[in-house]
């Protein structure tokens, strides 16, 4: 700390030098940001979620109309949310377990485990449109897709995944699927978080007699919850603002040929709905409300989240114990 | 039993990193054939003839070698503008004390939660007013301000790198700015590695913003070219997997070469 005598006032050079307007000065481009690219667009998407166009562009107040349409008289966006609802339960549940059985199978040091980790960490920083449609080609129906490939080993007749209008869930289930390719990135932090916990708990438990299930629940798990909540946190705000893969697998060649919402809205999602309202029918005041909706839903699974975790943590417990 | 949990141990990941490499494998023999041989069954592993025409095909015929170009410089202007952006801003949250920081740092990492659609739509009719759809500028011009996760990257990193240095560069005479640029920069490389290489990849990957604010083929991206891909001869999906082979090689390349620092920057990212 800079030591000023208490008399003596500072002079304009000093307080130029002082802490506080260099530390505005150096954070000065992202408060600049935020608030050209962050605060000011945001406001006028919640004014614009207000409002209704018509195809003149006169732009009309009405209130809460759009949001009361979304919920309430929108057969669309009411599958979109079953939908997401089934994606993001079932992506969540592979990207966590998944990642977190991996992480665990790499605990330990053996020979090989380096190698083994790159190979499943890789796949994971390839996500995008490319990915998206190599498992289009993955899924498509027919004997040609690698998936019907496997399947047809095992006897199973080969699936219609992304088409099947009797069974449209089949999509979703493929779209689900496809995460398993995704879990590297969940498993590489999982092992930041093992690497953490320090050795002597485990040895402790061992002395005690603890089996590997017991080891698991009683010491890896509650000692893992804030990685595994924050994990979780990010898991699910990405799977809610999922949108390459739903529109690869929709589309058919070529964004403005077919529906960017799949076979009878079976690939729609909050995103992909938000892009073909705002930018396909140009309705803006629409899709910001529709964007605000899927915030307001990711604020409340986040607290969900960390209500489940404060409830259920082991933290407590442990000290108690 | 020690020697069972090994062997149970590397038989799952075997088996698994199989599963997770199979399609992989399947992409790169799909992208080799000619769409005869694509749609034979039973699958053939091996392409015959092989077909090394798809790449020069998709890269020359059908303008892939601009989309390709328009994705790398645009990553390559991500990464440049990125690392001094964002490190300038995490050097003021973790040197300097002023009222609000904590605040403002918590900001930082709350607009990781919102969600980008909601500012892309007002922010697309701000620059369809100004005359900036169909440019590159909505996609360069925000990247001058930081972005929130390389922010909190950054600033975990100088948290941990020792003030004494600063302490005595002060001392010296050195200025603020002169200390971030001679000396806490050169101490970073790990994490000037690991933000390249993120940034590099978000860019490289990114489709909502192009898409909706590139309108021309001119402009187009690699991943709007794939999602633009049609064939005059109908469906042609071994030409579209070999485009696909090309975008991932890029990533791959950068993750072989930032391997060692990456799996560091997962630490350096662990919340504290």
């Amino acid at each position: 700390m800079s030591t000023i005598p208490a008399a003596a006032k500072r002079t304009w050079r000093q307080r130029l030098h002082s802490d506080g307007v260099r530390g505005y000065f150096y954070i000065s481009p992202w408060l600049l940001g935020f608030l050209t690219f962050g605060v000011a667009p945001l406001i006028a998407a919640f004014l614009t979620s207000l409002t209704k166009a018509n195809v003149f562009r006169t732009i009309r107040f009405v209130g809460v109309d759009n949001y009361e349409k979304i919920l309430t008289d929108d057969p669309v966006f009411a599958t979109i949310a079953k939908n997401m609802l089934i994606y993001v339960v079932g992506s969540t549940a592979v990207s966590i377990g998944l990642g977190l059985g991996l992480a665990l199978l790499l605990q330990k040091d053996f020979r090989g485990n380096h190698v083994f980790r790159t190979v499943l960490y890789v796949p994971s920083l390839l996500v995008g449109i490319a990915t998206a449609y190599l498992f289009k080609q993955v899924f498509r129906g027919g004997e040609v897709g690698l998936a019907n490939m496997f399947l047809g080993l095992a006897g199973v007749g080969p699936v219609n995944w992304l088409g099947d209008s009797d069974r449209p869930w089949l999509a979703l289930v493929a779209l689900i699927l496809v995460n398993v390719w995704f879990a590297g990135g969940t498993m590489l932090i999982f092992l930041a978080g093992l690497k953490g916990i320090p050795a002597t708990y485990f040895e402790a438990a061992r002395i005690d007699g603890a089996g590997p299930w017991q080891m698991f629940r009683k010491v890896t798990l509650p000692l893992l919850s804030p990685v595994l909540v924050f994990n979780t946190i990010m898991v699910l705000i990405g799977h809610i603002q999922v949108f390459e893969t739903p529109l690869a697998f929709a589309n058919n060649g070529g964004v403005a040929t077919g529906n960017p919402l799949g076979y009878e809205n079976s690939l729609g999602t909050f995103v992909t709905y938000l892009y073909v309202k705002g930018f396909i029918y140009q309705d803006m005041g629409y899709a910001s409300a529709l964007a605000f909706i899927m915030f307001a839903l990711t604020l409340v699974l986040t607290v969900i989240v960390l209500w489940l975790a404060r409830r259920f943590t082991a933290y407590g417990d442990a000290e108690r114990n | 039993m020690h020697t069972k949990g090994l062997v149970l141990r590397y038989t799952l990941l075997t088996l698994f990193s199989l599963l997770l490499l199979f399609p992989f494998a399947w992409l790169v023999s799909q992208s080799l054939k000619d769409t005869n041989q694509y749609f034979a069954v039973p699958f053939q592993w091996l392409p015959q003839p092989v077909m090394w025409s798809n790449f020069a095909d998709v890269v020359f015929r059908y303008n892939f070698l601009h989309y390709i170009w328009n994705s790398l410089w645009l990553a390559g202007y991500a990464v440049f503008v990125n690392i001094f952006s964002s490190s300038f801003v995490a050097y003021g949250f973790s040197r300097f004390r002023f009222r609000g920081r904590n605040v403002l740092f918590l900001i930082v990492l709350a607009t990781m939660m919102l969600p980008g659609q909601i500012m892309m739509i007002s922010l697309y009719r701000f620059y369809r007013e100004i005359g900036w759809i169909d440019t590159f500028y909505p996609l360069l011009i925000p990247k001058l301000f930081g972005s929130a996760f390389e922010i909190f990257l950054f600033r975990q990193f100088f948290l941990n790198l020792p003030r004494e240095i600063d302490e005595a560069a002060r001392l010296d005479g050195c200025g603020s700015l002169r200390t971030w640029w001679h000396i806490i920069l050169p101490q970073s490389k790990p994490v000037i590695i690991v933000v390249a290489v993120f940034t590099f990849l978000g860019s490289w990957r990114e489709l909502f913003g192009p898409l909706i604010y590139l309108t021309g083929d001119e402009n187009r991206t690699l991943p709007l070219g794939m999602l633009y891909f049609t064939s005059p001869f109908g469906s042609s999906p071994a030409l579209l997997m070999a485009a696909v082979v090309i975008s991932l090689v890029p990533p791959v390349v950068l993750y072989v070469l930032g391997q060692r620092y990456i799996d560091k920057g997962v630490a350096i990212a662990e919340i504290k």
